[in-house]
C-alpha cells in the first residue's frame, strides 16, 4: 500500500488541475480512507482559493497605463465625452427658464412622450445600477476624483475609450461635486462603465456603453443640434439618455437634485457655465 | 529575442492585439513587481515587454496564447535586465515584503486596499524569487504547468517540485496570525 507521503506530493497537481489519469484515481481512492490526506487537501485549496481571489494582485498605475496606451497601436477613433457636455447643457439651461421641472419631471407628459412606464432598457439599467449605488450595495472598483485615473482604469476593461472631462474651477471657486469613482457592469453580453459622482451628499450616475450595444429610447424626446435626449422618470428617478459618436449614456440622479446643480458635473466653474447653450423651448410646455 | 517570444505571437488586427494586450496590463505589473520588487523597475519591464511584444507581432504569424506569450517576454526581460545588473541586496531586506504590502504613493488607492490582497502580497513577498514567480503565475495568474515551463523556460518537473514547497510555505504563513506575519516580514 503507497504511504501518505507518496501521496502528499500529488496534493498541489490535484488542487491545480493537473492530475490525471491512474495517479488522479489513486489519489481520490486514498482521499476516501485517509483524514489526514483530506484535511491537508481542504488547507491547500483553501489557500489556492485566497491566493486566486487576489487577483489581480496589483493594479497597474495610471502612468504606465499611459505610456502603455502609447506603445500600442492607435485606435481606429476617439471617441471623447463631448455629449454629456451638452446634455448637461442643455438640462442647465432648461432649469434656468424655470420650466425643467415641469417639461422634464412634471405630471404632464409632452405630446411625443411615450407612457411614462415605459423606460429603455438602458435607462432602466441606469436607474437600477443607481439605486444599488444609493443604497451601498455596489461598491466601486476604482475610488478616486480624478477623472484621468478613473478613465485609465476603464481603458481595456471595457470595449470602447472612455474619457471622463475634467474642468478645473477658477480661483476663488468651488467644485460643487465630487468624482467618486467607477466599476464595471453587466448590460448584456458586455459589459458598461459605471461611474458615479456626489454632489451635495447625493449621487449621481453616469452609465457608459457602446452604441452598438444599445440605443436610447422613449421617454421625451428633446433635441438640441444633432442630439436626442431622451428624458424618462424610472423608479422615482430622473434618468437622461442619449447616443453621440458611437457611445450611449445615461445619466441618472434623484429627483430631489436639481437638473442644473446635476449639470455641475460637467460645468463645475464659472467659465463652463456660460458655455450652456440654449435649449429648445417647446411649444405648450 | 528568444523564440519562444517570436513562435507565439498573436498576428491579426492592430485593434485586437490591443484591446488582448492592454487587459492583460494588470497582470503583468504584478508579475514584474513580484520578480523585482521595485514600482519603477517593474513599470520599466512592463513598458519593455509591450515594445518587445508589438514588434515582435508585426512580423510573426498568428499564434493561441497571447497572454502566456506576452508572460513569456517579460520574464525574459527580466532575466536580461537582471544579467546586465549585478543581484541588489534588496531579496532579503528586510522590511522589503511590508512595503511591497502597500497598494501605492496614492493615500487613496492605500485606504481601498483589500485585506485579502494585502494578505497574500505579503505572503508572495516573503517567498524566495524562485518560489514567487511560480506561485503568481500558477496561484493568481492560473497559467497551467505547461504554460509556467514555457514561460519560466524551465522543465515542468522543477514547476511542480517549486510549486509544492512554495504552496508549503504559503499555506502555513496564511494561517499564522497577523502579528506572526509581521513580526517575520
Amino acid at each position: 500500500m503507497t504511504s501518505c507521503a507518496a501521496f502528499r506530493q500529488y496534493v498541489a497537481a490535484y488542487v491545480d488541475g493537473e492530475l490525471v489519469g491512474e495517479d488522479r484515481a489513486g489519489f481520490e481512492a486514498h482521499l476516501g480512507t485517509c483524514p489526514s490526506c483530506r484535511r491537508l487537501l481542504e488547507e491547500e485549496q483553501t489557500a489556492a482559493a485566497l491566493l486566486r481571489s487576489a487577483s489581480p494582485l496589483h493594479e497597474a498605475p495610471a502612468a504606465l497605463r499611459r505610456r502603455v496606451d502609447r506603445i500600442l497601436p492607435p485606435r481606429r477613433r476617439e471617441l471623447p465625452l463631448r455629449p454629456w457636455l451638452t446634455v448637461a447643457a442643455a438640462a442647465a439651461a432648461l432649469a434656468a427658464t424655470g420650466l425643467a421641472a415641469r417639461a422634464l419631471w412634471g405630471p404632464r407628459p409632452p405630446a411625443d412622450a411615450r407612457p411614462a412606464d415605459v423606460a429603455s432598457a438602458f435607462a432602466a439599467m441606469a436607474a437600477d445600477t443607481h439605486l444599488r449605488y444609493a443604497r451601498g450595495q455596489l461598491p466601486l472598483e476604482v475610488q478616486s476624483d480624478r477623472p484621468e485615473q478613473v478613465s485609465g482604469w476603464f481603458s481595456g476593461r471595457v470595449p470602447f475609450h472612455l474619457a471622463l472631462p475634467d474642468y478645473p474651477v477658477g480661483p476663488g471657486e468651488q467644485k460643487f461635486y465630487r468624482l467618486e469613482g467607477g466599476r464595471l457592469v453587466s448590460f448584456r453580453s458586455d459589459y458598461a462603465a459605471y461611474v458615479a459622482y456626489r454632489m451635495d451628499d447625493q449621487p449621481i450616475s453616469l452609465l457608459v456603453t457602446s452604441a452598438s450595444t444599445v440605443t436610447p429610447e422613449g421617454g421625451s424626446l428633446v433635441r438640441s443640434g444633432t442630439l436626442t435626449f431622451h428624458v424618462e422618470s424610472v423608479a422615482g428617478l430622473k434618468v437622461i439618455s442619449w447616443s453621440d459618436n458611437g457611445l450611449t449614456y445615461a445619466l441618472a440622479s434623484d429627483v430631489a437634485v436639481e437638473a442644473s446643480r446635476s449639470c455641475l458635473v460637467c460645468h463645475g466653474s464659472a467659465a463652463e457655465r456660460r458655455k450652456v447653450e440654449p435649449f429648445p423651448r417647446r411649444p405648450g410646455l | 529575442m528568444s523564440d519562444a517570444e517570436g513562435g507565439r505571437a498573436s498576428g491579426g488586427d492592430g485593434e485586437e492585439f490591443r484591446r488582448e494586450a492592454v487587459a492583460c496590463l494588470d497582470g503583468l505589473y504584478g508579475f514584474a513587481l513580484s520578480l523585482t520588487r521595485d514600482r519603477l523597475i517593474a513599470e520599466d519591464v512592463v513598458q519593455e515587454t509591450y515594445v518587445r511584444a508589438l514588434a515582435a507581432h508585426r512580423k510573426a504569424a498568428p499564434g493561441e496564447n497571447m497572454r502566456a506569450w506576452l508572460f513569456t517576454i517579460l520574464h525574459n526581460v527580466w532575466r536580461n535586465e537582471r544579467r546586465r545588473k549585478q543581484p541588489t541586496a534588496l531579496e532579503d531586506a528586510p522590511g522589503l515584503a511590508d512595503r511591497l504590502v502597500a497598494p501605492g504613493g496614492d493615500p487613496e488607492r492605500a485606504l481601498e486596499r483589500n485585506e485579502t490582497q494585502d494578505l497574500v502580497r505579503g505572503a508572495i513577498a516573503r517567498l524566495p524569487e524562485s518560489f514567487r514567480e511560480v506561485v503568481v503565475l500558477r496561484c493568481v495568474e492560473g497559467f497551467s504547468y505547461r504554460d509556467l515551463a514555457n514561460i519560466l523556460g524551465c522543465p515542468a518537473g522543477t514547476v511542480m517540485s517549486r510549486l509544492a514547497r512554495a504552496r508549503t510555505i504559503l499555506r502555513r504563513d496564511l494561517a499564522r496570525p497577523a502579528a506572526a506575519r509581521n513580526g517575520a516580514a
